[in-house]
């Protein structure tokens, strides 16, 4: 192995980990944050940092080809779809009145 | 007496089903009928003989397009089964006030940038159904979706035009009608019902009557759920 190769595949390879760490991170949060508001900031960490990374991470791996176009592309709608998607629950969760948890009413998230 | 002939039905058709079942293979034999030489055949002869590179493809619409053919019938039949349910009653409650929440000027931009690109991936998936995994229902899923977030974030007024009106009873029947028109096309040109040709020299007209019924199933599967959408929105 010649030492780009090496080189690039040692960034993917910690490109890839890093999207992992994020999709743990991610699923712990949904399981285990208190309620509708962050476990949904939680949920959209998987879907940004952690899918972008990986995607990322093939990219480099596949260096420049139609593929890695494609898989660009594929990164991009990701980064764009799910932040909105983010938004609009969060949005339509304050708008019809949920509360967010606060430390005072510790089992009154869902209220 | 209505009761007791229904039960007579019943053990009626039971009777012949009970039967068919065991004769059938025991489960998860490798003797079966479709492990022998049925898959064997697609498989190898597939991509010559049925029109389409993906075998998926050629098994639907080709080894079973009677059963597709049937099937997007059953689909066009519940938008009916649907409409009369529920838009029998409300004739006056048409031009009903929308909620007064306003869209988030995020998912505005959002869903104005990306729409574009939703509905070219799903006329891709529909046209490259007889060369990759994809197909008329698949893509037509894309297109009804496009369509349903466009009701919802644009407005509907928007996302009707996209579907004009004159034409949605015959988009809404694009699935059976196209699979009819093929058919008797085959009829015509080969002597069978949904016959397509093969072949060196003619196998490239098979292959169009499957994209053409792909385009059918993708148009009629996609207004059909747009328009089971917009049908319940309005009963809302």
């Amino acid at each position: 192995m010649t030492d780009t190769a090496v080189v690039t595949r040692a960034i993917s390879a910690v490109l890839a980990c890093t999207g992992a760490f994020f999709f743990l991170v991610g699923t712990i949060g949904i399981l285990r944050l208190p309620d509708f508001y962050s476990r949904t900031h939680a949920a959209t960490k998987c879907d940004t940092v952690g899918a972008g990374a990986v995607l990322l991470s093939l990219a480099v791996l596949h260096g420049l080809s139609v593929d890695t176009l494609k898989i660009v592309a594929i990164a991009t709608f990701v980064l764009l779809s799910s932040p909105t998607v983010g938004n609009a629950l969060a949005r339509a969760a304050y708008r019809t009145g949920l509360r967010p948890w606060t430390r005072q009413e510790r089992s009154g998230g869902e209220k | 007496m209505k009761r007791a002939s229904v039960a007579a039905l019943l053990v009626l058709i039971a009777i012949p089903l009970l039967a068919a079942m065991a004769e059938l293979p025991p489960h998860g034999s490798s003797e079966t009928p479709a492990y022998t030489h049925v898959s064997e055949r697609y498989l190898q002869r597939g991509a010559q003989e049925a029109g389409a590179e993906n075998i998926v493809t050629d098994v639907i619409l080709n080894y079973r397009g009677f059963d597709t053919n049937g099937e997007v019938t059953v689909i066009f039949t519940s938008v009916v089964a649907v409409a009369a349910i529920l838009l029998l009653r409300d004739e006056e409650r048409t031009s009903q006030e929308r909620s007064s929440t306003p869209v988030s000027p995020v998912l505005l931009f959002i869903v104005r940038t990306m729409a574009p690109f939703i509905a070219l991936f799903g006329m891709y998936v529909i046209l490259f159904g007889h060369l990759s995994p994809g197909g008329g229902f698949q893509g037509g899923t894309i297109l009804g979706a496009l369509v349903i977030v466009s009701t919802v974030v644009l407005g509907p007024d928007v996302a009707h035009r996209m579907v004009p009106a004159p034409a949605r009873p015959w988009l809404q029947a694009a699935a059976p009608l196209t699979f009819v028109t093929v058919g008797l096309a085959g009829l015509a040109v080969t002597g069978h019902y949904l016959g397509f040709p093969s072949g060196d020299e003619w196998g490239w007209v098979g292959t169009l009557m499957l994209v053409v019924i792909e385009i059918g199933i993708g148009v009629g599967g996609g207004t059909i759920m747009a328009s089971i959408f917009w049908m319940m929105e309005e009963e809302r």
